[in-house]
Protein backbone atom coordinates (compact mmCIF):
# COMPACT_ATOMS: atom_id res chain seq x y z
CA UNK A 1 0.00 0.00 0.00
CA UNK A 2 1.23 3.47 -0.86
CA UNK A 3 1.47 5.61 2.24
CA UNK A 4 2.34 9.20 2.89
CA UNK A 5 5.90 9.51 4.20
CA UNK A 6 6.50 10.24 7.89
CA UNK A 7 7.79 13.71 7.01
CA UNK A 8 5.57 14.92 4.20
CA UNK A 9 7.18 16.78 1.38
CA UNK A 10 4.95 19.80 1.80
CA UNK A 11 5.90 20.29 5.43
CA UNK A 12 6.69 23.97 5.84
CA UNK A 13 7.19 26.43 8.66
CA UNK A 14 4.11 27.01 10.82
CA UNK A 15 1.47 29.12 9.16
CA UNK A 16 0.81 32.43 10.85
CA UNK A 17 -2.33 34.47 10.31
CA UNK A 18 -1.92 37.72 8.44
CA UNK A 19 -4.40 39.68 10.51
CA UNK A 20 -5.68 37.94 13.64
CA UNK A 21 -9.38 38.56 13.99
CA UNK A 22 -11.45 38.64 17.14
CA UNK A 23 -12.13 35.84 17.73
CA UNK A 24 -8.93 34.34 16.29
CA UNK A 25 -10.53 31.60 14.27
CA UNK A 26 -9.63 30.02 10.96
CA UNK A 27 -13.17 30.43 9.69
CA UNK A 28 -15.90 32.53 11.24
CA UNK A 29 -19.30 33.12 9.70
CA UNK A 30 -22.33 34.90 11.03
CA UNK A 31 -25.68 34.42 9.32
CA UNK A 32 -23.96 33.78 6.00
CA UNK A 33 -26.31 33.10 3.14
CA UNK A 34 -26.53 33.02 -0.60
CA UNK A 35 -29.64 33.34 -2.69
CA UNK A 36 -30.06 32.55 -6.39
CA UNK A 37 -33.17 34.37 -7.51
CA UNK A 38 -35.85 33.58 -4.96
CA UNK A 39 -34.19 30.39 -3.77
CA UNK A 40 -31.72 30.29 -0.90
CA UNK A 41 -28.90 27.84 -1.62
CA UNK A 42 -27.42 28.48 1.83
CA UNK A 43 -28.86 30.56 4.63
CA UNK A 44 -28.20 31.51 8.24
CA UNK A 45 -24.85 29.77 8.28
CA UNK A 46 -23.08 30.58 11.53
CA UNK A 47 -19.89 28.69 12.11
CA UNK A 48 -16.64 28.90 14.03
CA UNK A 49 -13.72 26.74 12.98
CA UNK A 50 -10.58 26.56 15.08
CA UNK A 51 -7.15 26.59 13.49
CA UNK A 52 -6.02 23.08 12.67
CA UNK A 53 -9.55 21.75 12.81
CA UNK A 54 -10.86 19.32 10.24
CA UNK A 55 -14.51 20.08 9.73
CA UNK A 56 -16.74 17.74 7.77
CA UNK A 57 -19.67 19.09 5.84
CA UNK A 58 -22.27 16.42 5.18
CA UNK A 59 -25.51 16.71 3.32
CA UNK A 60 -27.38 15.40 0.30
CA UNK A 61 -26.79 16.64 -3.23
CA UNK A 62 -28.12 20.18 -3.55
CA UNK A 63 -27.80 20.83 0.18
CA UNK A 64 -25.52 23.82 -0.40
CA UNK A 65 -22.11 22.29 0.30
CA UNK A 66 -20.48 23.52 -2.89
CA UNK A 67 -22.10 26.94 -2.50
CA UNK A 68 -20.72 27.10 1.05
CA UNK A 69 -17.24 26.31 -0.20
CA UNK A 70 -17.56 28.87 -2.98
CA UNK A 71 -18.68 31.48 -0.46
CA UNK A 72 -15.84 30.76 1.96
CA UNK A 73 -13.26 30.64 -0.85
CA UNK A 74 -14.42 34.09 -2.03
CA UNK A 75 -15.55 32.72 -5.37
CA UNK A 76 -19.05 34.12 -5.01
CA UNK A 77 -20.36 36.93 -2.87
CA UNK A 78 -22.79 36.33 -0.01
CA UNK A 79 -26.35 37.63 -0.19
CA UNK A 80 -26.50 37.92 3.59
CA UNK A 81 -24.29 37.73 6.65
CA UNK A 82 -20.57 38.11 7.06
CA UNK A 83 -17.50 35.93 7.25
CA UNK A 84 -13.79 35.96 7.94
CA UNK A 85 -11.35 33.39 6.64
CA UNK A 86 -7.86 33.26 8.16
CA UNK A 87 -8.55 36.65 9.67
CA UNK A 88 -9.54 38.28 6.38
CA UNK A 89 -12.97 39.71 5.73
CA UNK A 90 -14.61 38.03 2.76
CA UNK A 91 -16.36 41.16 1.61
CA UNK A 92 -13.37 43.50 1.94
CA UNK A 93 -10.45 41.31 0.86
CA UNK A 94 -11.62 38.63 -1.52
CA UNK A 95 -8.27 38.56 -3.35
CA UNK A 96 -6.48 38.08 -0.03
CA UNK A 97 -8.82 35.24 0.93
CA UNK A 98 -8.21 33.49 -2.37
CA UNK A 99 -4.47 33.66 -1.76
CA UNK A 100 -4.91 32.09 1.70
CA UNK A 101 -7.14 29.17 0.81
CA UNK A 102 -6.68 26.07 -1.29
CA UNK A 103 -9.69 24.67 -3.09
CA UNK A 104 -10.20 21.19 -4.44
CA UNK A 105 -13.16 21.59 -6.74
CA UNK A 106 -15.79 18.94 -7.35
CA UNK A 107 -14.22 18.08 -10.73
CA UNK A 108 -10.40 17.90 -10.99
CA UNK A 109 -10.51 20.64 -13.65
CA UNK A 110 -7.15 20.02 -15.29
CA UNK A 111 -5.90 21.12 -18.69
CA UNK A 112 -5.81 17.73 -20.32
CA UNK A 113 -3.55 18.58 -23.24
CA UNK A 114 -0.90 19.90 -20.87
CA UNK A 115 1.42 17.83 -18.70
CA UNK A 116 1.05 17.47 -14.96
CA UNK A 117 4.08 19.68 -14.36
CA UNK A 118 2.80 22.33 -16.76
CA UNK A 119 -0.61 22.33 -15.09
CA UNK A 120 0.95 22.93 -11.69
CA UNK A 121 3.34 25.51 -13.08
CA UNK A 122 0.42 27.49 -14.53
CA UNK A 123 -1.49 27.47 -11.25
CA UNK A 124 1.72 28.33 -9.38
CA UNK A 125 2.04 31.42 -11.55
CA UNK A 126 -1.57 32.37 -10.83
CA UNK A 127 -0.75 32.09 -7.13
CA UNK A 128 2.15 34.48 -7.67
CA UNK A 129 4.87 32.00 -6.72
CA UNK A 130 8.44 32.74 -7.80
CA UNK A 131 9.94 30.35 -10.40
CA UNK A 132 12.33 28.68 -7.95
CA UNK A 133 9.58 28.17 -5.36
CA UNK A 134 7.26 26.79 -8.03
CA UNK A 135 9.82 24.30 -9.26
CA UNK A 136 10.63 23.10 -5.75
CA UNK A 137 7.00 22.70 -4.67
CA UNK A 138 5.93 21.06 -7.91
CA UNK A 139 8.63 18.43 -7.49
CA UNK A 140 7.78 17.81 -3.83
CA UNK A 141 4.07 17.46 -4.45
CA UNK A 142 4.41 15.33 -7.56
CA UNK A 143 6.78 13.01 -5.72
CA UNK A 144 4.48 12.90 -2.72
CA UNK A 145 1.52 11.86 -4.84
CA UNK A 146 3.61 9.43 -6.83
CA UNK A 147 3.21 11.37 -10.08
CA UNK A 148 6.78 12.52 -10.60
CA UNK A 149 7.62 9.84 -13.17
CA UNK A 150 4.64 10.92 -15.27
CA UNK A 151 5.08 14.65 -14.82
CA UNK A 152 5.70 15.28 -18.53
CA UNK A 153 2.69 13.32 -19.78
CA UNK A 154 -0.57 15.07 -20.73
CA UNK A 155 -3.06 14.79 -17.89
CA UNK A 156 -5.65 13.56 -20.38
CA UNK A 157 -3.85 10.21 -20.26
CA UNK A 158 -4.16 10.00 -16.44
CA UNK A 159 -6.60 7.80 -14.54
CA UNK A 160 -9.33 9.45 -12.45
CA UNK A 161 -7.33 8.80 -9.31
CA UNK A 162 -4.19 10.37 -10.74
CA UNK A 163 -6.16 13.42 -11.82
CA UNK A 164 -7.64 13.77 -8.36
CA UNK A 165 -4.21 13.53 -6.74
CA UNK A 166 -2.90 16.17 -9.11
CA UNK A 167 -5.86 18.42 -8.28
CA UNK A 168 -5.08 18.03 -4.57
CA UNK A 169 -1.44 18.87 -5.28
CA UNK A 170 -2.67 21.99 -7.07
CA UNK A 171 -4.71 23.02 -4.03
CA UNK A 172 -1.59 22.69 -1.85
CA UNK A 173 0.79 24.43 -4.22
CA UNK A 174 0.73 27.82 -2.49
CA UNK A 175 0.87 26.30 1.00
CA UNK A 176 -2.55 27.61 2.14
CA UNK A 177 -3.50 27.67 5.84
CA UNK A 178 -7.13 26.85 5.01
CA UNK A 179 -8.18 24.09 2.65
CA UNK A 180 -11.57 23.37 1.15
CA UNK A 181 -11.81 19.85 -0.18
CA UNK A 182 -14.91 18.91 -2.13
CA UNK A 183 -15.14 15.10 -2.30
CA UNK A 184 -11.36 14.51 -2.19
CA UNK A 185 -11.50 10.73 -2.38
CA UNK A 186 -14.52 10.44 -4.67
CA UNK A 187 -12.74 8.96 -7.67
CA UNK A 188 -9.83 7.31 -5.96
CA UNK A 189 -8.91 3.67 -5.59
CA UNK A 190 -8.45 2.45 -1.99
CA UNK A 191 -4.68 2.97 -2.03
CA UNK A 192 -4.88 6.50 -3.41
CA UNK A 193 -7.74 7.30 -1.02
CA UNK A 194 -5.55 6.14 1.87
CA UNK A 195 -2.75 8.45 0.71
CA UNK A 196 -5.18 11.36 0.59
CA UNK A 197 -6.65 10.57 4.01
CA UNK A 198 -3.17 10.31 5.52
CA UNK A 199 -2.26 13.57 3.84
CA UNK A 200 -5.31 15.29 5.32
CA UNK A 201 -4.30 14.06 8.77
CA UNK A 202 -0.77 15.39 8.27
CA UNK A 203 -2.04 18.74 7.05
CA UNK A 204 -4.15 19.09 10.17
CA UNK A 205 -1.02 18.43 12.25
CA UNK A 206 0.63 21.40 10.55
CA UNK A 207 -2.01 23.77 11.85
CA UNK A 208 -4.03 23.94 8.66
CA UNK A 209 -7.75 24.10 8.80
CA UNK A 210 -9.63 21.79 6.48
CA UNK A 211 -13.25 21.87 5.43
CA UNK A 212 -14.10 18.52 3.95
CA UNK A 213 -17.24 17.83 1.93
CA UNK A 214 -17.83 14.14 1.54
CA UNK A 215 -20.49 11.52 1.09
CA UNK A 216 -18.20 8.84 2.53
CA UNK A 217 -19.46 8.79 6.11
CA UNK A 218 -16.73 6.54 7.58
CA UNK A 219 -14.18 8.91 6.06
CA UNK A 220 -15.83 11.89 7.71
CA UNK A 221 -15.96 10.06 11.02
CA UNK A 222 -12.32 9.08 10.80
CA UNK A 223 -10.91 12.40 9.63
CA UNK A 224 -13.10 15.10 11.09
CA UNK A 225 -12.88 16.73 14.50
CA UNK A 226 -16.40 18.01 14.03
CA UNK A 227 -19.14 17.36 11.55
CA UNK A 228 -21.83 19.71 10.33
CA UNK A 229 -25.01 18.47 8.69
CA UNK A 230 -26.10 20.90 6.04
CA UNK A 231 -29.36 21.22 4.20
CA UNK A 232 -29.53 24.86 3.12
CA UNK A 233 -28.79 25.72 6.73
CA UNK A 234 -26.64 23.96 9.30
CA UNK A 235 -28.89 21.48 11.07
CA UNK A 236 -26.46 20.15 13.66
CA UNK A 237 -22.74 20.49 14.43
CA UNK A 238 -20.78 18.37 16.87
CA UNK A 239 -17.99 15.84 17.22
CA UNK A 240 -18.66 12.46 15.62
CA UNK A 241 -18.65 10.77 19.03
CA UNK A 242 -21.19 13.14 20.56
CA UNK A 243 -23.42 12.98 17.49
CA UNK A 244 -23.47 9.19 17.62
CA UNK A 245 -24.21 9.11 21.33
CA UNK A 246 -26.88 11.77 21.08
CA UNK A 247 -28.81 9.94 18.41
CA UNK A 248 -28.64 6.62 20.26
CA UNK A 249 -29.39 8.38 23.54
CA UNK A 250 -31.60 5.76 25.16
CA UNK A 251 -30.05 2.54 23.88
CA UNK A 252 -28.17 0.38 26.40
CA UNK A 253 -26.42 -2.88 25.64
CA UNK A 254 -26.21 -5.32 28.58
CA UNK A 255 -23.74 -8.18 28.20
CA UNK A 256 -24.69 -11.21 30.24
CA UNK A 257 -23.07 -14.59 30.87
CA UNK A 258 -25.59 -16.04 28.46
CA UNK A 259 -28.55 -15.08 26.23
CA UNK A 260 -31.42 -13.28 27.94
CA UNK A 261 -34.28 -15.63 28.82
CA UNK A 262 -37.92 -14.68 28.07
CA UNK A 263 -38.53 -14.27 31.81
CA UNK A 264 -35.62 -11.90 32.13
CA UNK A 265 -36.86 -9.85 29.16
CA UNK A 266 -40.33 -9.71 30.72
CA UNK A 267 -38.83 -8.42 33.95
CA UNK A 268 -36.90 -5.74 32.09
CA UNK A 269 -39.96 -4.66 30.09
CA UNK A 270 -41.89 -4.27 33.33
CA UNK A 271 -39.47 -1.50 34.35
CA UNK A 272 -41.20 1.87 33.91
CA UNK A 273 -38.08 3.45 32.40
CA UNK A 274 -37.78 0.88 29.63
CA UNK A 275 -39.44 1.56 26.30
CA UNK A 276 -38.46 -1.68 24.61
CA UNK A 277 -36.11 -4.58 25.22
CA UNK A 278 -34.87 -7.38 22.99
CA UNK A 279 -32.46 -10.28 23.16
CA UNK A 280 -28.96 -10.04 21.76
CA UNK A 281 -26.52 -12.87 21.13
CA UNK A 282 -24.54 -12.01 24.26
CA UNK A 283 -27.31 -10.48 26.41
CA UNK A 284 -29.94 -7.88 25.70
CA UNK A 285 -30.47 -4.40 24.30
CA UNK A 286 -32.88 -2.05 26.06
CA UNK A 287 -34.27 1.24 24.81
CA UNK A 288 -34.64 3.58 27.80
CA UNK A 289 -36.64 6.75 28.11
CA UNK A 290 -33.60 8.42 29.67
CA UNK A 291 -30.33 6.50 29.62
CA UNK A 292 -28.74 8.49 32.45
CA UNK A 293 -31.66 8.06 34.87
CA UNK A 294 -32.83 4.66 33.66
CA UNK A 295 -29.59 2.67 33.56
CA UNK A 296 -29.17 2.19 37.37
CA UNK A 297 -32.82 1.10 37.65
CA UNK A 298 -32.36 -1.31 34.77
CA UNK A 299 -29.31 -2.85 36.43
CA UNK A 300 -31.27 -3.25 39.69
CA UNK A 301 -34.14 -4.95 37.84
CA UNK A 302 -31.74 -7.33 36.12
CA UNK A 303 -29.94 -8.22 39.33
CA UNK A 304 -33.29 -8.74 41.07
CA UNK A 305 -34.31 -11.08 38.24
CA UNK A 306 -31.13 -13.11 38.79
CA UNK A 307 -29.12 -11.97 35.76
CA UNK A 308 -25.32 -12.24 35.79
CA UNK A 309 -24.13 -8.95 34.29
CA UNK A 310 -20.70 -8.73 32.63
CA UNK A 311 -20.94 -5.24 31.15
CA UNK A 312 -23.42 -2.38 30.67
CA UNK A 313 -22.65 -0.08 27.76
CA UNK A 314 -24.51 2.82 26.23
CA UNK A 315 -24.80 2.20 22.53
CA UNK A 316 -23.70 4.73 19.99
CA UNK A 317 -25.41 5.07 16.64
CA UNK A 318 -23.44 4.83 13.41
CA UNK A 319 -22.81 8.06 11.58
CA UNK A 320 -25.15 6.82 8.89
CA UNK A 321 -27.93 6.53 11.48
CA UNK A 322 -27.11 10.02 12.70
CA UNK A 323 -27.21 11.30 9.13
CA UNK A 324 -30.65 9.87 8.48
CA UNK A 325 -31.88 10.98 11.88
CA UNK A 326 -30.78 14.58 11.27
CA UNK A 327 -31.83 14.73 7.63
CA UNK A 328 -35.04 12.88 8.35
CA UNK A 329 -35.93 15.33 11.09
CA UNK A 330 -35.36 18.15 8.66
CA UNK A 331 -37.51 16.47 6.01
CA UNK A 332 -40.29 16.09 8.59
CA UNK A 333 -40.02 19.78 9.49
CA UNK A 334 -40.21 20.75 5.82
CA UNK A 335 -43.25 18.51 5.31
CA UNK A 336 -45.00 20.04 8.33
CA UNK A 337 -44.25 23.54 7.06
CA UNK B 1 -3.96 44.78 -14.33
CA UNK B 2 -0.91 42.66 -13.57
CA UNK B 3 1.14 41.67 -16.60
CA UNK B 4 2.51 38.46 -15.04
CA UNK B 5 -0.99 37.02 -14.61
CA UNK B 6 -2.03 37.99 -18.14
CA UNK B 7 1.20 36.46 -19.47
CA UNK B 8 0.58 33.24 -17.55
CA UNK B 9 -2.86 32.87 -19.15
CA UNK B 10 -1.47 33.81 -22.55
CA UNK B 11 1.34 31.28 -22.29
CA UNK B 12 -1.01 28.47 -21.29
CA UNK B 13 -3.46 29.34 -24.06
CA UNK B 14 -0.62 29.22 -26.59
CA UNK B 15 0.63 25.91 -25.22
CA UNK B 16 -2.84 24.40 -25.51
CA UNK B 17 -3.37 25.83 -28.98
CA UNK B 18 -0.15 24.26 -30.21
CA UNK B 19 -1.35 20.87 -28.93
CA UNK B 20 -4.78 21.12 -30.55
CA UNK B 21 -4.18 19.74 -34.05
CA UNK B 22 -7.74 20.26 -35.26
CA UNK B 23 -7.78 23.88 -34.22
CA UNK B 24 -4.29 24.45 -35.53
CA UNK B 25 -5.27 23.02 -38.91
CA UNK B 26 -8.39 25.18 -39.07
CA UNK B 27 -6.22 28.23 -38.35
CA UNK B 28 -3.33 27.46 -40.68
CA UNK B 29 -5.35 26.07 -43.60
CA UNK B 30 -7.35 29.15 -44.72
CA UNK B 31 -4.36 31.56 -44.94
CA UNK B 32 -2.57 29.19 -47.28
CA UNK B 33 -5.63 28.93 -49.53
CA UNK B 34 -6.18 32.68 -49.44
CA UNK B 35 -2.56 33.44 -50.36
CA UNK B 36 -2.18 30.85 -53.09
CA UNK B 37 -5.74 31.07 -54.48
CA UNK B 38 -5.67 34.60 -55.93
CA UNK B 39 -2.16 34.13 -57.29
CA UNK B 40 -3.27 31.09 -59.29
CA UNK B 41 -6.55 32.72 -60.26
CA UNK B 42 -4.69 35.79 -61.51
CA UNK B 43 -2.69 33.61 -63.91
CA UNK B 44 -5.85 31.87 -65.09
CA UNK B 45 -7.75 35.08 -65.86
CA UNK B 46 -4.79 37.01 -67.26
CA UNK B 47 -5.44 35.71 -70.78
CA UNK B 48 -9.15 36.53 -70.62
CA UNK B 49 -9.89 40.24 -70.81
CA UNK B 50 -12.85 41.56 -68.84
CA UNK B 51 -16.11 42.54 -70.60
CA UNK B 52 -16.01 46.07 -71.96
CA UNK B 53 -18.75 47.36 -69.68
CA UNK B 54 -17.05 46.04 -66.55
CA UNK B 55 -13.69 47.42 -67.66
CA UNK B 56 -15.21 50.86 -68.18
CA UNK B 57 -16.83 50.77 -64.75
CA UNK B 58 -13.59 49.74 -63.03
CA UNK B 59 -11.50 52.38 -64.77
CA UNK B 60 -14.09 55.01 -63.92
CA UNK B 61 -13.81 54.06 -60.27
CA UNK B 62 -10.04 53.66 -60.29
CA UNK B 63 -8.48 55.88 -63.03
CA UNK B 64 -4.99 54.58 -62.22
CA UNK B 65 -6.10 51.15 -63.45
CA UNK B 66 -6.40 52.56 -66.99
CA UNK B 67 -2.65 52.10 -67.46
CA UNK B 68 -2.92 48.33 -66.92
CA UNK B 69 -2.89 45.89 -69.81
CA UNK B 70 -6.17 43.98 -70.34
CA UNK B 71 -4.57 40.85 -68.80
CA UNK B 72 -3.27 42.78 -65.75
CA UNK B 73 -6.63 44.49 -65.34
CA UNK B 74 -8.36 41.10 -65.22
CA UNK B 75 -5.80 39.92 -62.64
CA UNK B 76 -6.20 43.15 -60.62
CA UNK B 77 -9.96 42.71 -60.63
CA UNK B 78 -9.68 39.14 -59.37
CA UNK B 79 -7.16 40.19 -56.68
CA UNK B 80 -9.54 42.88 -55.54
CA UNK B 81 -12.18 40.28 -54.77
CA UNK B 82 -9.73 38.50 -52.48
CA UNK B 83 -8.94 41.57 -50.42
CA UNK B 84 -12.03 40.90 -48.33
CA UNK B 85 -11.00 37.29 -47.87
CA UNK B 86 -7.91 38.61 -46.13
CA UNK B 87 -10.32 40.28 -43.69
CA UNK B 88 -12.04 37.00 -43.05
CA UNK B 89 -8.85 35.61 -41.50
CA UNK B 90 -8.91 38.05 -38.55
CA UNK B 91 -12.63 37.32 -38.30
CA UNK B 92 -12.47 33.53 -38.21
CA UNK B 93 -9.18 32.78 -36.47
CA UNK B 94 -9.94 34.68 -33.22
CA UNK B 95 -13.48 33.33 -33.23
CA UNK B 96 -12.20 29.75 -33.47
CA UNK B 97 -9.59 30.24 -30.76
CA UNK B 98 -11.89 32.13 -28.37
CA UNK B 99 -14.74 29.64 -28.65
CA UNK B 100 -12.47 26.60 -28.33
CA UNK B 101 -10.71 28.21 -25.39
CA UNK B 102 -13.76 29.27 -23.38
CA UNK B 103 -16.05 26.37 -24.19
CA UNK B 104 -13.11 24.00 -23.75
CA UNK B 105 -12.69 25.35 -20.22
CA UNK B 106 -16.40 24.96 -19.59
CA UNK B 107 -16.30 21.35 -20.74
CA UNK B 108 -13.20 20.42 -18.75
CA UNK B 109 -14.43 22.48 -15.76
CA UNK B 110 -11.07 24.20 -15.32
CA UNK B 111 -12.40 27.71 -14.82
CA UNK B 112 -13.43 27.22 -11.19
CA UNK B 113 -9.91 26.15 -10.25
CA UNK B 114 -8.53 29.19 -12.09
CA UNK B 115 -11.01 31.53 -10.42
CA UNK B 116 -10.10 30.10 -7.01
CA UNK B 117 -6.67 31.74 -7.40
CA UNK B 118 -6.02 35.45 -6.86
CA UNK B 119 -6.24 36.16 -10.61
CA UNK B 120 -8.59 39.02 -11.47
CA UNK B 121 -11.20 38.29 -14.09
CA UNK B 122 -10.00 41.24 -16.19
CA UNK B 123 -6.56 39.58 -16.32
CA UNK B 124 -8.10 36.28 -17.34
CA UNK B 125 -10.20 37.99 -20.00
CA UNK B 126 -7.22 39.97 -21.27
CA UNK B 127 -5.07 36.84 -21.51
CA UNK B 128 -7.73 34.96 -23.42
CA UNK B 129 -8.57 37.91 -25.68
CA UNK B 130 -4.93 38.55 -26.60
CA UNK B 131 -4.32 34.84 -27.16
CA UNK B 132 -7.24 34.78 -29.59
CA UNK B 133 -6.74 38.15 -31.28
CA UNK B 134 -3.00 38.04 -31.93
CA UNK B 135 -3.00 34.91 -34.15
CA UNK B 136 -5.92 36.39 -36.11
CA UNK B 137 -4.25 39.74 -36.65
CA UNK B 138 -0.89 38.13 -37.33
CA UNK B 139 -2.49 35.57 -39.64
CA UNK B 140 -4.18 38.32 -41.67
CA UNK B 141 -1.04 40.42 -41.93
CA UNK B 142 1.35 37.56 -42.68
CA UNK B 143 -1.01 36.19 -45.31
CA UNK B 144 -1.27 39.62 -46.90
CA UNK B 145 2.49 40.17 -46.88
CA UNK B 146 3.03 36.70 -48.37
CA UNK B 147 0.45 37.40 -51.03
CA UNK B 148 1.92 40.81 -51.87
CA UNK B 149 5.38 39.25 -52.09
CA UNK B 150 4.13 36.57 -54.46
CA UNK B 151 2.37 39.17 -56.63
CA UNK B 152 5.60 41.19 -56.79
CA UNK B 153 7.59 38.15 -57.75
CA UNK B 154 5.14 36.59 -60.23
CA UNK B 155 3.27 39.57 -61.70
CA UNK B 156 5.69 42.49 -61.53
CA UNK B 157 5.54 46.05 -60.14
CA UNK B 158 2.30 47.18 -61.86
CA UNK B 159 0.11 44.65 -60.09
CA UNK B 160 2.18 44.90 -56.91
CA UNK B 161 1.26 48.60 -56.88
CA UNK B 162 -2.42 47.60 -57.02
CA UNK B 163 -2.20 45.21 -54.03
CA UNK B 164 -0.10 47.65 -51.99
CA UNK B 165 -2.37 50.61 -52.70
CA UNK B 166 -3.88 52.58 -49.76
CA UNK B 167 -7.17 50.62 -49.90
CA UNK B 168 -5.33 47.32 -49.38
CA UNK B 169 -3.17 48.78 -46.62
CA UNK B 170 -6.14 50.38 -44.84
CA UNK B 171 -8.09 47.15 -45.04
CA UNK B 172 -5.36 44.83 -43.78
CA UNK B 173 -3.67 47.12 -41.26
CA UNK B 174 -6.71 48.99 -39.86
CA UNK B 175 -9.92 47.11 -40.53
CA UNK B 176 -8.35 43.64 -40.07
CA UNK B 177 -7.22 44.22 -36.45
CA UNK B 178 -10.57 45.90 -35.63
CA UNK B 179 -12.43 42.89 -37.00
CA UNK B 180 -10.18 40.58 -34.98
CA UNK B 181 -11.11 42.43 -31.79
CA UNK B 182 -14.81 42.31 -32.63
CA UNK B 183 -14.46 38.62 -33.40
CA UNK B 184 -12.91 37.96 -29.98
CA UNK B 185 -15.69 39.87 -28.26
CA UNK B 186 -18.29 37.95 -30.24
CA UNK B 187 -16.55 34.68 -29.36
CA UNK B 188 -16.70 35.54 -25.66
CA UNK B 189 -20.34 36.60 -25.79
CA UNK B 190 -21.43 33.51 -27.68
CA UNK B 191 -19.25 31.09 -25.69
CA UNK B 192 -20.78 32.25 -22.43
CA UNK B 193 -24.05 30.67 -23.55
CA UNK B 194 -23.08 27.93 -26.01
CA UNK B 195 -21.67 24.59 -24.91
CA UNK B 196 -20.25 23.45 -28.21
CA UNK B 197 -17.46 25.29 -30.06
CA UNK B 198 -18.96 24.48 -33.48
CA UNK B 199 -22.31 25.96 -32.53
CA UNK B 200 -20.60 29.03 -31.12
CA UNK B 201 -18.60 29.48 -34.31
CA UNK B 202 -21.70 29.16 -36.46
CA UNK B 203 -23.46 31.83 -34.41
CA UNK B 204 -20.34 33.99 -34.34
CA UNK B 205 -19.94 33.64 -38.10
CA UNK B 206 -22.60 36.34 -38.43
CA UNK B 207 -19.61 38.71 -38.34
CA UNK B 208 -18.72 37.83 -41.94
CA UNK B 209 -22.15 38.66 -43.35
CA UNK B 210 -21.28 42.33 -44.07
CA UNK B 211 -17.98 41.24 -45.60
CA UNK B 212 -19.68 38.75 -47.89
CA UNK B 213 -22.15 41.44 -48.94
CA UNK B 214 -19.28 43.71 -49.92
CA UNK B 215 -17.56 40.88 -51.82
CA UNK B 216 -20.73 40.22 -53.82
CA UNK B 217 -21.27 43.93 -54.56
CA UNK B 218 -17.66 44.36 -55.69
CA UNK B 219 -17.76 41.22 -57.81
CA UNK B 220 -20.86 42.56 -59.53
CA UNK B 221 -18.83 45.62 -60.47
CA UNK B 222 -21.13 47.94 -58.54
CA UNK B 223 -18.33 49.65 -56.65
CA UNK B 224 -14.82 49.28 -55.27
CA UNK B 225 -14.30 50.14 -51.62
CA UNK B 226 -11.58 52.75 -51.20
CA UNK B 227 -9.12 53.43 -48.38
CA UNK B 228 -11.31 56.03 -46.68
CA UNK B 229 -14.24 53.63 -46.56
CA UNK B 230 -12.01 50.94 -45.01
CA UNK B 231 -10.72 53.44 -42.47
CA UNK B 232 -14.24 54.50 -41.49
CA UNK B 233 -15.32 50.86 -41.33
CA UNK B 234 -12.38 50.16 -39.02
CA UNK B 235 -13.50 52.92 -36.64
CA UNK B 236 -17.10 51.68 -36.67
CA UNK B 237 -16.05 48.07 -36.04
CA UNK B 238 -13.73 49.17 -33.26
CA UNK B 239 -16.53 51.10 -31.55
CA UNK B 240 -18.80 48.08 -31.89
CA UNK B 241 -16.09 45.86 -30.41
CA UNK B 242 -15.57 48.19 -27.46
CA UNK B 243 -19.31 48.24 -26.76
CA UNK B 244 -19.34 44.45 -26.92
CA UNK B 245 -16.33 44.31 -24.63
CA UNK B 246 -18.36 45.98 -21.88
CA UNK B 247 -20.93 43.22 -22.11
CA UNK B 248 -18.10 40.67 -22.32
CA UNK B 249 -16.51 42.04 -19.15
CA UNK B 250 -19.83 41.72 -17.33
CA UNK B 251 -20.25 38.15 -18.59
CA UNK B 252 -16.69 37.37 -17.59
CA UNK B 253 -17.16 38.31 -13.95
CA UNK B 254 -16.13 35.57 -11.53
CA UNK B 255 -19.62 35.25 -10.14
CA UNK B 256 -21.26 35.14 -13.58
CA UNK B 257 -18.93 32.40 -14.80
CA UNK B 258 -19.58 30.24 -11.75
CA UNK B 259 -23.31 30.73 -11.45
CA UNK B 260 -24.69 31.65 -14.86
CA UNK B 261 -22.47 29.86 -17.36
CA UNK B 262 -24.01 26.54 -18.33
Amino acid sequence: MVRAPAHPAWQTPPVTPRAPSPPDLAVWTDGLGRRFGERWAVRELSLELQRGEVFGLLGPNGAGKTTTIRLLAALIAPSAGQARVDGLDLARDADGVRARVGVLTEAPGLYEKLSAARNLDFFGKLQGLAPAVRAERIERLLRLFDLWDRRLEPTGTFSKGMKQKLAIARALLHDPPVLFLDEPTAALDPEAAAVVRDAIGTLRGQGRTIVLCTHVLPEAERLCDRIGFLRTTLLRVDTPARLRTAVANGRVHVRLTGPASPDLLSAVRADAGVVEAGAATDGLVAELRDADAGTPALVRSLVAAGASILEVRREAATLEEVYFEVMGARADTESAA
Amino acid sequence: MRIAWVAAVLEREAAELLRNRLLLLSILGPPIVIVVGPVILGKLVAGRPLPVGLTAGLVAGRPEWAALSPGDLAAAYSFQQFLLFFLMLPAFIPLSIATFSIIGEKQSRTLEAVLATPIRTAELLAGKAIAAAVPGIAGGLIAYLGFAGLVRALYGPALFAIVSAPDWLAATFLLGPAIALLSVVLGILVSARANDPRTAQQIGAVIVVPLVAVVIAQAAGRFLVDATAYGLAAVAVLLLALAGLRAGTWLFAREAILTRWR
